[in-house]
C-alpha cells in the first residue's frame, strides 16, 4: 500500500503535468482543472500515506549495478514534508487561477508547478542519495524556470538565473559529499549511512558534513547565500508561495535534519549550523525592517525564519525546527497569497504607495493579520508555539550568546511585521490606488491556511509521536500535544522572549518618540539595505560563471570535422593512459 | 583463409573508395560493394540470417536510398577546403589503430571456437522481445524519414518552373 | 607469424572504423558523412558477430547486429533527407556551411 502511494505522490503530480503540457494553452480551462484535480490528488494522496509511515523501504525500483537500487522511505520526516510539499503546494495551485488569469502561456507555468511539487515529494521520500541529488537539480531548475516565467522581463531572468547559479553552486558540496560516501561504502544508501557514519574516515566525514552544510545554505538561502531568495521575488506570487513554503527552501532545511544524527559529533559542525543560523536570522531581519517592497519584506523574513531552523537542528533541536518548518509554511504561504491578493488588485509592489487598504480588503487584511501575528510569534498563534521551542532548546543545549541573539531577533521580526502590516493596511491612503478584495478562489486558498495557523500546533504531538518511532535515529523525546504545549507555557524563558516581542511592538508604536534612536542606527539601515556586502559574493559567484560560460562557448564550433576531431583526440588519450599504466 | 584475406582486403578497399572518391553516385556504388563482401563474410563466420538482413539491407535497400537521394539533391559543385589538415587526420587515425593494435592483437592470436549454432529468432523472440518492440517503433521513424524525401523531390518539381 | 582468423577479422573491425573516422574528420558533403556512417556501422556489426564466435553466442550477437542495422538504415535514411531538405532550402550539402545558430 505503502509503495503505490509513493508512486502516486510522485506519478500523480508529473503525469498531471504531462497532461497540462499535452492539453495546450488553447484550452486553459481544462489546464486549470487538470492543475488543481492533481495537485490536490497529490496532497490526498500524501495525507493517506501518514498512518502508513516506517522506516523501511516501501518502494524499490532495481537498477542494475552502477547506481544501486532507487529506494523510497516513507519515514516521518519524509511523508511531513511530502505532506506540506503537496498540501501547500495544491493551495498556491488554487490560487493561481485567479492571480494568473489572463496570462498567456499557462501551460507551461501550471505543467512547471506540478513538476516542481512531485520533485519536492521525491527530494524528501527517497533514500538514495544519487536520486535525492536528482531530485534536489529538479527542484533547482523549476525554481529557476518559474521565478523567470515572465521571461521578457529581464529582473526575472537575472533573477530566475541567479537562484540557479548560486543553488546549483551549493547542488557541487551535495554531490561531492554523496561521491564520497559512496566512494567509501560503496552504497548510495543514505538509511544505511546515517545508521552507521564511522564507515567514513573522520576526515572525509568532516568535509561530507560542511559539504552538506554548503549545500543547504545555498538552497536555504543561509549566510551567506542570502541574497537570492530576495532577487527571486520577480516571480508570480504564489510561485513565490510555494518556492519559500511549499518547496525550494526546506530542501536545505531538511537535509540538515536528514543527516544530523551523522554529523553530529563531527568537530565544529554543530557550532558551524549555529553560527550560520544566528547569522542569517539577525541580517535577514535588520534587512527587512529597511526593505520597502511587500514581497522582499517577506522574503527577508523567510531567510530569517529559515535561520531560526538551521539554528535549532545546531543546537540538537531538530524537532523544533521541523516543526517550526511546518508552522512557517502555513503562515509564510498566507502572507504570500495574502501579499498576492493585495499586488494583484493594486498592482505595485511598493509599500509606501499603499496604506489604508484595510477598509477596501477586509478578509485580505484579516488573514493577513493572523500571519503576521503568527510570524511575530503571538500566543496562541502556531508560530508562537514553534518559536518558542526552538528558543527553549538552544537556551537548554546551544551557546549563551547565540540564544541572545536569537531573543533579540525575535524582537526584530516582531517590529518589521507590524510595520509592515501598519503601512499596507492601516493609516491613511498614501495614493490613489484602489483595491478590491480578494477572488473565490483566492479565498479558497486562503481562508484554510488562516485557519491552519490557528491550528496546526495541535499536531506537534501525533507529529513527534510519527518522527520517535520511525526516525529513532533521531532521539526525540515523547511528548502528546498537551506537555509540549504546556512545557512551551510554563517555561520562564518564554515570558522573555514575549517580553522582547513586546518591546519590538512599543518600539513600532512610539517610533516618533524615539527618532534621536532611529537615527543614530540609520547606518546600519543603510548596509542592511545593501545587504551587508554579501551581494558582493553572491554576484560573484553568478558572474564568473556566466564569464565562464561565454568563454567556453568558443569550444562549441558547431562544426562537424572539429567534434569528431576531439572526439577521435580524447579517445587516443585513453588509449595511451591505457598503453602507459598497461 | 586465404579466401577469408581476400574477401576483407577487398572490402576495406571499397571502403577506402568510397571516401574518396569525387563523385557522390560511385561512392554510393563502392559502399554497395563493401556491403555485399561484409554480407558475404558474415555467411562465412556462420550468421547466414543475418548475412541475407545485411545484403538486402546494406547492399540493397540503402543503395537505392542513396542514389534516390543524390538524383535530388545531386551532386555538389563547391565544396570548402577541409578545415582540419588531412595529415593531421591520418596521424590521429594511424597512430590510433596503431596502438589498439599494439594492445589487444597479442591476445587474439587464439583460434576461432567452434561454432555454437543457435537460431536467430529464438534469441530475438525469447530474449530480446523489448528490442523487436522499439525496433518496430524505430522503422516507423524511418517511414517518416521517406516521407521527407519524398516531399524533398516534390517540392524541388514544383520549384522549377519559378527558377 | 601467422595471424589467427580472430586477429584477421579484428583487423577487419579495426580497419573498418578507422576508415570510417577518418572519413567523418576530412569530409564536408552532407551524403559523404552518411557514408562515413554506413562505414562505422559496419565495422560495428562486423565486431559484434566476431564477439558472439568468441563467446559462443552468436544468436545473441546476431540480434545485437540486427538492430544495428535497422538503426543504422534509419540513420541513413533521416540523415538523407535531411540532406535532401538542407539542399532544397539553403542550397548546400557543405556541413561547415550549416552554422547559422552560432552567435
Amino acid at each position: 500500500m505503502a509503495n503505490v502511494l509513493i508512486l502516486l505522490i510522485l506519478g500523480l503530480p508529473w503525469l498531471g503535468a504531462l497532461l497540462v503540457w499535452w492539453v495546450g494553452d488553447q484550452r486553459s480551462k481544462a489546464q486549470i482543472v487538470l492543475a488543481i484535480l492533481f495537485s490536490v490528488l497529490a496532497g490526498v494522496a500524501s495525507l493517506v500515506l501518514i498512518p502508513f509511515a516506517s522506516n523501511s523501504v516501501a518502494l524499490n525500483i532495481p537498477l542494475g549495478g552502477a547506481f544501486g537500487d532507487f529506494t523510497f522511505v516513507a519515514d516521518g520526516l519524509g511523508i511531513y514534508l511530502a505532506a506540506i510539499a503537496t498540501i501547500i503546494g495544491s493551495l498556491a495551485v488554487i490560487f493561481s487561477v485567479d492571480y494568473m488569469r489572463g496570462e498567456a502561456q499557462l501551460g507551461r507555468y501550471y505543467a512547471l508547478v506540478l513538476f516542481f511539487i512531485g520533485g519536492m515529494a521525491g527530494l524528501v521520500l527517497t533514500s538514495n542519495l544519487l536520486l535525492m541529488f536528482v531530485f534536489w537539480e529538479i527542484t533547482a531548475l523549476c525554481s529557476y524556470a518559474l521565478i523567470s516565467f515572465h521571461s521578457d522581463d529581464p529582473k526575472a531572468v537575472y533573477g530566475g538565473i541567479k537562484a540557479l547559479i548560486v543553488t546549483q553552486f551549493g547542488g557541487i558540496g551535495l554531490l561531492a559529499g554523496a561521491l564520497l560516501i559512496y566512494a567509501y561504502s560503496g552504497s548510495y544508501d543514505l538509511q544505511a549511512f546515517i545508521a552507521n557514519p564511522q564507515i567514513l574516515p573522520p576526515g572525509v566525514l568532516a568535509v561530507t558534513a560542511f559539504g552538506f552544510l554548503v549545500a543547504a545554505a545555498a538552497k536555504s538561502a543561509q549566510f551567506p547565500f542570502q541574497t537570492w531568495l530576495p532577487d527571486a521575488m520577480e516571480a508570480p506570487t504564489p510561485i513565490s508561495a510555494l518556492i519559500h513554503a511549499a518547496t525550494m527552501v526546506n530542501a536545505g532545511v531538511y537535509l540538515l535534519a536528514r543527516f544530523y544524527p551523522a554529523f553530529e559529533r563531527v568537530p565544529g559542525w554543530r557550532e558551524a549550523v549555529v553560527v550560520v543560523g544566528v547569522v542569517t536570522a539577525l541580517m535577514a531581519a535588520l534587512m527587512a525592517l529597511v526593505s520597502n517592497d511587500l514581497k522582499r519584506v517577506l522574503a527577508y523574513s523567510t531567510v530569517s525564519q529559515l535561520g531560526y531552523m538551521v539554528y535549532a537542528i545546531g543546537t540538537g533541536g531538530v524537532f523544533a525546527s521541523q516543526f517550526h518548518l511546518m508552522s512557517h509554511s502555513v503562515f509564510k504561504a498566507l502572507l504570500f497569497l495574502a501579499a498576492g491578493a493585495v499586488i494583484h488588485s493594486i498592482g505595485t509592489r511598493d509599500i509606501r504607495q499603499m496604506g489604508g487598504l484595510g477598509a477596501q480588503m477586509p478578509l485580505v487584511r484579516t488573514v493577513f493579520a493572523i500571519g503576521a501575528l503568527s510570524l511575530a510569534g503571538i500566543p496562541i498563534l502556531n508560530g508562537f508555539w514553534s518559536k518558542e521551542l526552538i528558543l527553549e532548546s538552544g537556551s537548554a543545549h546551544g551557546p549563551l550568546w547565540a540564544w541572545v541573539m536569537m531573543v533579540i531577533c525575535a524582537g526584530l521580526t516582531a517590529l518589521y511585521t507590524f510595520r509592515c502590516f501598519w503601512l499596507v493596511f492601516a493609516g491613511e491612503p498614501r495614493s490613489h490606488l484602489h483595491g478590491h478584495d480578494a477572488g473565490t478562489a483566492m479565498k479558497v486558498a486562503l481562508i484554510p491556511l488562516a485557519v491552519g495557523a490557528f491550528l496546526t500546533e495541535l499536531l506537534a504531538g501525533p507529529f513527534a509521536y510519527i518522527l520517535e518511532h520511525t526516525v529513532p535515529l533521531m532521539e526525540i523525546e515523547v511528548g502528546t500535544t498537551l506537555s509540549i504545549l504546556e512545557e512551551v507555557v510554563t517555561t520562564p524563558l518564554t515570558l522573555v522572549a514575549l517580553a522582547v516581542v513586546a518591546l519590538g511592538l512599543a518600539v513600532w508604536w512610539w517610533r516618533e518618540k524615539l527618532s534621536g534612536l532611529s537615527e543614530a542606527l540609520a547606518g546600519i539601515g543603510r548596509v542592511a539595505a545593501d545587504s551587508f556586502g554579501f551581494e558582493a559574493i553572491n554576484r560573484g559567484i553568478v558572474n564568473s560563471t556566466n564569464w565562464l560560460s561565454e568563454k567556453l562557448r568558443r569550444t562549441q564550433t558547431g562544426l562537424l570535422n572539429w567534434n569528431i576531431f576531439g572526439i577521435t583526440a580524447g579517445f587516443l588519450l585513453v588509449l595511451i593512459i591505457l598503453v602507459i599504466g598497461g | 583463409m586465404a579466401w577469408f584475406i581476400l574477401i576483407m582486403a577487398g572490402m576495406l578497399i571499397c571502403a577506402a573508395m568510397a571516401v574518396v572518391a569525387k563523385r557522390l553516385l560511385v561512392s554510393a556504388i563502392w559502399l554497395a560493394i563493401a556491403s555485399a563482401l561484409l554480407a558475404l563474410l558474415i555467411y562465412l563466420l556462420g550468421a547466414p540470417e543475418l548475412a541475407v538482413i545485411e545484403l538486402s539491407v546494406g547492399a540493397g535497400l540503402v543503395t537505392v536510398l542513396f542514389v534516390f537521394a543524390i538524383s535530388i539533391a545531386g551532386e555538389e559543385g563547391h565544396i570548402h577546403q577541409s578545415l582540419l589538415p588531412k595529415w593531421l587526420a591520418g596521424i590521429v587515425i594511424a597512430v590510433s589503430v596503431g596502438l589498439i593494435g599494439w594492445l589487444c592483437l597479442p591476445d587474439l592470436g587464439f583460434e576461432m571456437p567452434q561454432l555454437v549454432p543457435t537460431r536467430l529468432s529464438t534469441v530475438l523472440w525469447e530474449l530480446r522481445g523489448a528490442d523487436v518492440i522499439l525496433q518496430v517503433i524505430l522503422i516507423f521513424a524511418g517511414v517518416l524519414g521517406v516521407l521527407g524525401l519524398l516531399s524533398g523531390e516534390q517540392s524541388t518539381i514544383s520549384k522549377e518552373p519559378d527558377a | 607469424m601467422t595471424l589467427s582468423l580472430v586477429s584477421l577479422t579484428f583487423i577487419a573491425v579495426i580497419g573498418l572504423l578507422a576508415i570510417g573516422l577518418y572519413a567523418l574528420l576530412v569530409v564536408h558533403n552532407l551524403i559523404k558523412v552518411v557514408v562515413a556512417l554506413q562505414i562505422l556501422a559496419k565495422g560495428a556489426i562486423l565486431g559484434f558477430i566476431l564477439a558472439g564466435r568468441i563467446n559462443g553466442q552468436i544468436g545473441l550477437a546476431e540480434s545485437l547486429a540486427l538492430t544495428v542495422i535497422i538503426v543504422d538504415t534509419i540513420v541513413a535514411v533521416i540523415g538523407l533527407s535531411l540532406a535532401v531538405q538542407i539542399r532544397h532550402h539553403m542550397g548546400t550539402l557543405d556541413v561547415s556551411a550549416l552554422t547559422r545558430l552560432r552567435r
